[in-house]
């Protein structure tokens, strides 16, 4: 009767695992003893139910540290760290390494590379980080920025730009911004000797120096941009200007209204650093004429970058509020006056972004005069990569470290037997593998500094190794050591170390489970390297499109010549003066950089366009046809008051049936066109944009400011010659240089130039360490199947029967890893196209080609292995035993 | 009088021990300690109490025999030793030489 009830009535399994669990081994018995005579006497007195929750319970109050607490040894435990199992591990280690030769190269260069990968990331991202950090006013630096709100609620629109006013007047306005630094870039002409250059140069108020922190050389920051023609230059520009960096009081000639007017150098900063968004090279004081300042509708003329200090303790959100105060008050009358005039609905709010934001924020990039804005994505995508081959690297380690296993099976056993624990054999492998790290790490230093250059070129960037001598990246990089050893070595290290002494020493013992382990590794490394390869497929043949896409132009032989402010008379005088020699085809003239504006049409509806101010020989030179009406003619001396050209998108979007004669009133000026022509739309803009309304005009008031000259093919050296001697003739003031279109269309792609480069490096160093690693399991697999190849060969086998044998199992796993890999890449991919209006559609082609490439790699890399073993005479391989 | 610290519990259960002679063990002490003092009392608390004894010295113990109602486990069996019983003696001395010195009427009468 007892044992039936035993059967029925047992304490609850989890609570007995509970306790077997938490209990010191010396004490289980007895409790678990007590426990159970106790369990049984309330089983007959209470009934199983009430006896088994007061099982648990009881159990549950063993909780307690005397029980916990674990007995120490009776004998003298082992130390984990003795000096002499050390220096055994060591030399095991390295014998190890020296003798399978193929598998420490293979480790070893997979390891370094997926740290160099990694170092190299986190150098860049670092870098990235650290833009404008080194100024001692942060966090207190902020940019006044606005946003456009509608009268819905809807931010529109976000504008890291500002006027004139919002610096001056919101510093006068509230107390806690300290000062503030109006910032703008500028074009102005420099004269050194006789050469005239065309120079970038910076506006800035007095307090830049006392704002940001750019040491200077010599001169007093306080004052040397007080007086109106004083300039502050960089080192390098004091070098390449006077070949000395003591130069104040020198003075250098810039042109002014026609005339070169002499500057006095007040101060030499140093170069600016790096991994600043601000960087100058000529800093001139920004002097603002009264009139602007007492113009009110100011408040809506927005063209650059304007920094504050607030006190320290100050609330942005509070500086805000305050902030939109002032200028609601000070600019109500133009609010009113601009909704008057243009039906301005949309409401204006300033707001601070810290200074240190600027650089990673895609929203209110650092521009317009600031320097390397850069997209987060990119460090994302870069540190993406950077991971997927560190941990192929990872894996081939722990693949073939337990595949390699086998063969050091028998030591693993001798050392348990002769009183090895399971810890210190832990600790081995583990050191083996931080043996291994530690030499893919010194090999992956030196890797980095190879590799740097190229990186900076790719990534825009002046990186340097020396950067690594900075306490935090030290850290990371030996936290990245760490994490390294141990993702490695501890999955290898707690297998090996777990095998049963008995069977390895009776040679009993293999590894012919199912290892779905090794295999789901294999696959992951294939599905990371294949989508690496869509990847870079697809954005090469994207590339390739955009590239070679009909721009609807002709930009063959074209040169781009900028001249300011070009007359209607000189564009005439040029032309006259090139077509004199016989290899220049056609001259014309276009306004400088992007131009757009609104008018109305049909009545009332406004229409936003870009606004090209073009002669008559635009179109043909460009070979642009007009689809309908006709173009611009000198035998219409009314074409440039009253005629305009549109593009199809304009009719498009202004919805014409009969375009010609249509009226766009440009209300702002009050005056009206009449459409002559609808021009066929060309790419006007770079192909990641959608082609847009587009308008020409030859209005008089509009200024050119380059010239497109067409030259005969295999022409350039002569051409070019003709065209310098014209121009430097003509325009003696004005400096010279030149572009080809063709070459500045190219120049639009290099970021997709540059994710090319990027990818495909990416795709093909994980192709490369993932082929490693399967050709090192190929050739423990052959290994281990020698004796079974050479009775298969003996019985009849053929050498490709072999082959076939050994490979398949391989080239199964891989294509597996398309299942996975195809549906992410194409996912990821559609995405990434879908930042492009015009883009390619995503071919099966690629993903077949991805599968070739691929398989056939996999296989190359296998089947020599392969081939080797199937040729392998069967008597050698089964004489040995 | 130097004597190693004895809380009431520890006595009461080293008090147990010495009661039961030969056969105490844990679930024996706990169900004698029930009878004897009307208070239950966790059996985890009592493997708590005779774990710290042993620790002090007041007690000894070895593993017995097993019986088929512990699953084949095997009973820790405690006796009292040496310093124990002189601990349990000092005790009682320290008590009867206290109540010795109470004079008879300073306690007031719990009965009529």
């Amino acid at each position: 009767m007892n044992t039936l009830k035993r059967r029925t009535g047992q304490p609850p399994r989890w609570a007995d695992r509970l306790l077997e669990w938490f209990c010191a081994p010396h004490l289980l018995e007895e409790v678990q003893g007590d426990l159970y005579e106790r369990f049984e006497r309330n089983t007959t007195r209470l009934g199983p139910k009430l006896a088994q929750r007061q099982y648990a319970w009881e159990v549950v109050s063993f909780l307690r540290p005397f029980a916990l607490k674990r007995k120490q040894n009776e004998y003298s435990s082992l130390p984990l760290f003795s000096i002499d199992m050390f220096q055994n591990y060591l030399k095991i280690a390295l014998r190890n390494l020296a003798r399978n030769k193929a598998y420490s190269a293979i480790n070893i260069i997979g390891l370094s590379i997926g740290l160099a990968a990694a170092m190299l990331i986190m150098l860049y991202t670092k870098d990235e980080v650290s833009y404008d950090r080194f100024h001692a006013n942060n966090p207190s630096i902020y940019r006044i920025t606005s946003r456009d709100i509608t009268p819905a609620g809807i931010v529109e629109h976000q504008q890291p730009y500002t006027g004139l006013f919002p610096g001056p007047k919101f510093h006068a306005g509230v107390p806690e911004i300290m000062s503030f630094v109006r910032y703008r870039e500028n074009r102005k002409d420099l004269k050194l000797g006789n050469e005239v250059k065309s120079q970038t140069v910076f506006f800035a108020d007095t307090s830049f120096f006392s704002v940001f922190t750019f040491p200077l050389l010599s001169g007093n920051p306080k004052i040397v941009l007080q007086a109106p023609h004083s300039v502050v230059i960089s080192e390098d520009m004091a070098e390449k200007s006077f070949g000395t960096t003591n130069v104040i009081g020198k003075t250098l000639l810039f042109k002014e209204d026609d005339k070169f007017e002499p500057y006095t150098v007040t101060g030499v900063a140093k170069n600016c650093p790096q991994n600043s968004s601000i960087k100058f090279d000529v800093l001139m004081p920004m002097v603002v004429k009264g009139e602007d300042m007492a113009n009110n509708e100011n408040w809506f003329s927005v063209f650059m970058n304007t920094f504050v200090i607030l006190s320290p303790n100050a609330s942005p959100k509070v500086v805000e509020a305050k902030m939109n105060q002032v200028y609601l008050a000070d600019a109500r009358e133009s609010i009113k006056l601009m909704a008057k005039k243009f039906g301005v609905q949309d409401k204006t709010e300033y707001a601070l972004q810290p200074f240190t934001d600027m650089h990673l924020s895609k929203e209110l990039p650092a521009s317009n005069g600031l320097v390397d804005e850069s997209n987060p994505t990119f460090s994302y995508i870069l540190s993406g990569i950077a991971l997927f081959i560190l941990l192929i690297a990872c894996i081939n380690f722990v693949n073939l470290t337990v595949a390699r296993s086998l063969k050091r099976a028998k030591e693993i056993g001798v050392r348990k037997v002769v009183g090895g624990a399971r810890t210190q054999l832990i600790i081995q492998f583990l050191g083996e593998s931080f043996i291994l790290c530690f030499a893919a790490f010194a090999f992956a230093l030196i890797l980095l500094e190879l590799a740097l250059p190229t990186f900076n070129q790719l990534a825009n960037k002046a990186l340097a190794l020396s950067y690594l001598f900075d306490t935090q990246l030290i850290i990371y990089y030996l936290t990245l050591f760490i994490v390294t050893s141990l993702l490695a070595g501890f999955y290898p290290a707690l297998v090996l170390s777990g095998y049963n002494p008995v069977q390895t020493l009776y040679s009993r013992f293999n590894l012919s489970g199912k290892n779905y382990l090794q295999k789901s590794l294999v696959v992951l490394q294939f599905t990371l390297a294949s989508f690496l390869i869509i990847a870079s497929l697809t954005i090469y043949s994207q590339f390739n499109y955009l590239t070679s896409k009909d721009l609807g132009y002709d930009d063959k032989n074209l040169v781009v010549v900028d001249k300011s402010n070009l007359k209607r008379s000189e564009v005439k005088l040029l032309k006259e003066e090139l077509l004199k020699d016989q290899n220049i085809i056609d001259v014309a003239p276009k306004n400088g950089g992007f131009w757009g504006t609104v008018a109305k049409i049909n009545g009332d509806t406004q229409l936003s366009f870009a606004y090209e101010t073009v002669n008559e020989t635009f179109l043909p030179l460009f070979k642009i046809p007009v689809m309908k009406g006709r173009n611009f003619s000198k035998s219409f001396p009314s074409d440039s008051t009253q005629s305009v050209l549109v593009n199809e998108t304009f009719v498009k979007k202004a919805g014409w049936k009969n375009p010609i004669g249509q009226v766009v009133d440009f209300w702002l000026d009050s005056t009206k066109y009449n459409v002559i022509g609808v021009v066929r739309d060309y790419h006007f803009a770079s192909l990641s944009q959608e082609i847009k309304p587009e308008l020409f005009t030859m209005k008089p008031g509009n200024a050119y400011a380059k010239a497109f000259i067409k030259i005969k093919p295999n022409t350039e050296t002569a051409s070019l010659q003709h065209i310098e001697t014209v121009f430097k003739k003509l325009f003696p003031l004005s400096p010279y240089s030149y572009k080809f279109m063709d070459q500045e269309n190219l120049k639009r792609y290099e970021s997709e130039a540059k994710w090319k480069q990027m990818m495909l490096f990416g795709a093909i160093l994980t192709i490369f360490i993932s082929c490693i690693g399967l050709f090192g399991l190929a050739t423990l697999s052959a290994e281990r199947r020698t004796k079974e190849i050479g009775i298969r060969k003996v019985l009849g086998a053929s050498i490709t029967g072999i082959v076939q044998l050994l490979s398949t199992d391989f080239l199964k796993l891989v294509s597996l890893s398309f299942i996975f890999a195809f549906p992410a890449a194409w996912y990821a991919m559609d995405e990434w196209l879908k930042n492009y209006p015009y883009r390619i559609n995503l071919s099966v082609w690629v993903f077949l080609l991805t599968a070739a490439i691929a398989i056939s790699i996999a296989f190359l890399t296998v089947s020599w292995q392969s081939l080797r073993a199937a040729m392998i005479n069967p008597i050698k391989s089964l004489k040995t035993e | 009088m130097k004597r190693t610290y004895l809380g009431e519990f520890e006595e009461i259960v080293l008090l147990t021990v010495a009661v039961l002679n030969d056969a105490a063990y844990g679930v024996a002490i706990t169900d004698e300690l029930d009878r004897q003092t009307g208070r239950s009392v966790s059996i985890s608390a009592v493997h708590a109490a005779l774990h710290r004894l042993e620790e002090k010295g007041m007690l000894s113990s070895h593993m017995g025999d097993a019986t088929a109602e512990r699953g084949g486990r095997r009973k820790r069996l405690f006796t009292v030793t040496a310093l124990g019983s002189r601990a349990l003696h000092d005790i009682r001395a320290m008590r009867d030489q206290l109540w010795n010195s109470i004079s008879p009427n300073a306690l007031p009468a719990i009965s009529i």
